[in-house]
């Protein structure tokens, strides 16, 4: 005993955990307690208040999510009075709510819709007080929409963005009937530290904050004779799609996808992973650089260690709160940048067709991609690189609308050129995948050896927590990296901005002696990113990763530097990596921004 | 957004009040109640809460979410003088719309208050007329208080006194009124 404690829910007795809420208790034995409020990645508020129940003995109804389970309680969760209540908080919660359900863009994913819908609120006895009430939109940012009128105060986004993203960008100012979701001084999210990583969007229970969609502009581009469009999609959509189209969490549907986008109009259909490969081959070259300048050459502008710029969530996060260690970042391009820069160029020069009839589109997990399309530094091509930035879900709402009947679909290959992917390419979707990308191609270019690890699995960097690290130490290098002989190479992976944040303040406090570390911006890596299916948890994230790393177990070719397109464009278009090529389409620069 | 480059508080003056009160607890309203006290026009500019937040590492939205919070802070210039009608259920009853719809006097007092807002300063910056939910004098009704004494049973000949003696700044008239 000690440790656990009986308590009955409906005169049904469970046995649980002391410290085990009244919600989770009533899980266990298949009573489910509405929420709004309550997250399972974030603290509990216990704001909403839609969660009550009726303990005996208790006069007051309690907050099932808030209250621990205590020996010998008795909770009733379905009496007249908890359904009254609870139906009088929703009518509440509407009274301030701009219910105009048919035409907001959460329609059918809303959690408050659902319980409306559930509660049967067909008449309501408080006055509706939208019309009285000044509500704004802001729809400055190239990724997120903030509409306060659909806001029900639960927090659930500025839980996020200070708990999981240590960004703050959102807070609760003023008070009572004036309290509202906000961000300094009412200023546009366009013009404060939010990082667009989109985690807000993905935790909103209604559709309070959404993505910017650019769905009818790419209907418009295939619509075009003129155009000739092109959509890559990156590694993490492959494992989340079918959540929105029918599948349990955890399914691939990578050739049903590529299937789809054809069927949509596309005139080509690529991978991001292409580029992902491109991208070790561009970032493992500058680490090997980094550490010869700083080992060989004791060069002290070297700077160590190297981080990845992948995620353009983390890299906004860094100028903001972090400017002075810029010098850090890799100077690679995301993968989607690459992506962009190329087609427009490479691809456009190959298939000798006009790049200013290209329109690039792709399909990310990610609204800070949006962001990242639209930065003034992403035009190397001479055109903008990347036209257009979907989400998952905005692909799915297109494959709806398109009358696909998703599940029927067989499974198709993507085009060439761009095409062509490796496991390494696949595992960007998840967290430390880049490390573990970046480890089997960099091991293997300097000791001419497979990475000692069994099947190519870097366990280590594998899994959600927090902040992981290993290291591999370098035995019998070949001649040309001799001065790396017995250096233990140590790297770190940090996933969600609240453990970037903790990594970073350890190297500033000088406790940390990496060469290089891995920051994704979203809990999980892409996987978990704030454009990908909703709802999220972590058992949804957990299978998305299973499903990531049996994609790449399952790939005949696993190291990127055996990509057979890699090797073409080098030898056709881009040199060697680092070249002057390289350096004009892939690289890029970073500027400081202020912390508000 | 709202602060004037004249009107920003010195950031030695900031360095100085946080330094008095680091680690002690409630240390961020203290020092922000210090810092309103230290501007010209008793009140948090952006750029003193920026400065704040990045002395301090308190996110400035957090910052902000404190300064809303609190009637006490000000976001807004404030006028030399203050002139608070209370606005709670009892003074209501006893007229005190009427006392605010006096202070029409001052051109664009009642449109502020009447577009929702709770605060109001002349263009001089002379006078600042605000809104409260309640006093606590509420067997007073109505109370509106100037520069922090408390006027009770007012009516609308002594607002308009006492709005005259502020601009005349004439505060011993006032002093014997209350």
């Amino acid at each position: 005993m000690g440790n656990k404690l009986k308590i009955t829910i409906n005169g049904e007795t469970v046995e649980v955990e002391k410290g085990t809420s009244i919600l989770d208790a009533a899980k266990q034995v298949g009573v489910i307690i509405p929420t709004l409020c309550y997250h399972k990645d974030l603290c509990v508020a216990g704001n909403c208040r839609v969660c009550v129940v009726e303990i005996a003995g208790q006069k007051r109804l309690a907050a099932a999510c808030a209250t621990p389970c205590e020996e010998g309680m008795d909770v009733l969760t379905n009496t007249h009075k908890v359904r009254n209540s609870r139906k009088h908080i929703i009518e509440l919660l509407l009274s301030e709510h701009n219910a105009d359900c048919t035409s907001c863009y959460k329609n059918g994913n809303c959690e408050l819709q659902l319980l409306a819908s559930e509660y049967k609120i067909m008449n309501q006895d408080f006055i509706h007080l939208v019309p009285f009430k000044n509500y704004t939109v802001d729809m400055f940012s190239p990724s997120i929409i903030k509409d306060d009128s659909k806001c029900i105060r639960c927090q659930r986004c500025v839980r996020t963005c200070a708990e999981l993203q240590s960004v703050n960008a959102l807070t609760m100012s003023y008070k009572g009937e004036h309290a509202k979701i906000t961000t300094f001084f009412e200023k546009s999210m366009n013009d404060v530290v939010c990082t667009n990583c989109g985690q807000c969007i993905n935790h909103c229970p209604t559709g309070a904050l959404v993505e910017k969609n650019y769905i009818e502009e790419v209907w418009s581009a295939i619509a075009d004779k003129n155009k000739y469009v092109v959509v890559q999609t990156a590694p993490a959509v492959r494992v989340g799609l079918g959540e929105e189209l029918g599948f349990d969490p955890g399914e691939r549907v990578t050739g049903k996808m590529v299937a789809a986008l054809k069927r949509l109009g596309f005139d080509a259909v690529m991978d991001t992973d292409f580029t992902a490969d491109l991208t070790i081959m561009e970032e493992g070259t500058e680490l090997l650089t980094r550490l010869k300048g700083a080992l060989v050459d004791k060069n002290p502008d070297i700077k160590l260690p190297m981080a990845t710029s992948c995620s353009p969530g983390w890299i906004k996060f860094i100028e903001h709160m972090y400017p002075d260690y810029l010098g850090n970042l890799s100077t690679c391009k995301s993968p989607q940048q690459m992506f962009g820069a190329l087609v427009k160029t490479y691809y456009a020069k190959a298939r000798k067709i006009e790049p200013d009839k290209i329109v690039s589109v792709s399909i990310m997990p990610c609204t800070a991609k949006k962001f990242e399309a639209s930065r003034p530094e992403m035009h190397d091509s001479g055109y903008r690189d990347v036209d257009y930035v979907l989400t998952t879900r905005e692909l799915a709402i297109m494959i709806k609308q398109a009358g696909i009947d998703f599940m029927k679909l067989n499974d198709m290959h993507y085009d060439r050129l761009m095409g062509e992917s490796t496991g390494a390419g696949v595992i960007f979707g998840a967290t430390g995948g880049v490390m573990e990308a970046a480890l089997r191609t960099a091991y293997e270019l300097v000791t001419g050896r497979e990475v000692p690890f069994e099947n190519l699995n870097i366990n280590p960097v594998r899994g959600m927590e927090g902040v992981k690290e290993a290291s591999v130490k370098i035995e019998k290098p070949l001649s040309e990296w001799s001065f790396l002989e017995g250096v233990e190479l140590r790297c770190a992976v940090a996933h969600g901005l609240v453990n970037a944040k903790k990594v970073m303040d350890a190297i500033k406090a000088g406790k940390a002696n990496y060469h290089f570390i891995e920051f994704m911006a979203c809990p999980g890596g892409c996987l978990g990113g704030g454009g990908q299916p909703i709802p999220t948890s972590p058992e949804i994230r957990k299978r998305r990763a299973e499903a990531i790393y049996a994609e790449d177990a399952g790939m005949p070719l696993r190291k990127s530097h055996q990509n057979p397109e890699v090797v073409k464009i080098y030898k056709d278009f881009l040199g060697k990596p680092l070249g002057e090529k390289s350096h004009h389409l892939l690289h890029t620069k970073y500027v400081p921004r202020k912390r508000y | 957004m709202n602060a004037t480059v004249e009107s920003r508080v010195d950031t030695a003056i900031i360095d100085e009040i946080i330094s008095r009160h680091k680690g002690k607890p409630g240390e961020l309203l203290t020092v922000m109640e210090e810092v309103q006290e230290a501007s010209e026009f008793k009140f948090l500019d952006d750029a003193s809460m920026e400065y704040l937040s990045s002395q301090t590492r308190v996110p400035l939205s957090r910052i902000y979410s404190v300064a809303t919070f609190y009637s006490f802070f000000n976001l807004k210039p404030q006028g030399k003088h203050s002139l608070i009608v209370c606005r709670g259920t009892a003074c209501h009853t006893k007229g005190s719309k009427v006392l605010l719809d006096d202070l029409a006097l001052l051109p664009g007092c009642k449109e502020a208050f009447d577009s929702g807002e709770t605060t109001f300063t002349t263009e001089d910056k002379q006078i600042t007329v605000k809104t409260v939910a309640c006093f606590g004098q509420c067997a007073l009704a109505p109370v509106v208080a100037v520069d922090g004494v408390i006027y009770s049973n007012v009516t609308s000949e002594q607002i308009k006194k006492l709005l005259q003696n502020l601009q005349e700044d004439n505060k011993d008239e006032n002093f014997r009124l209350s």
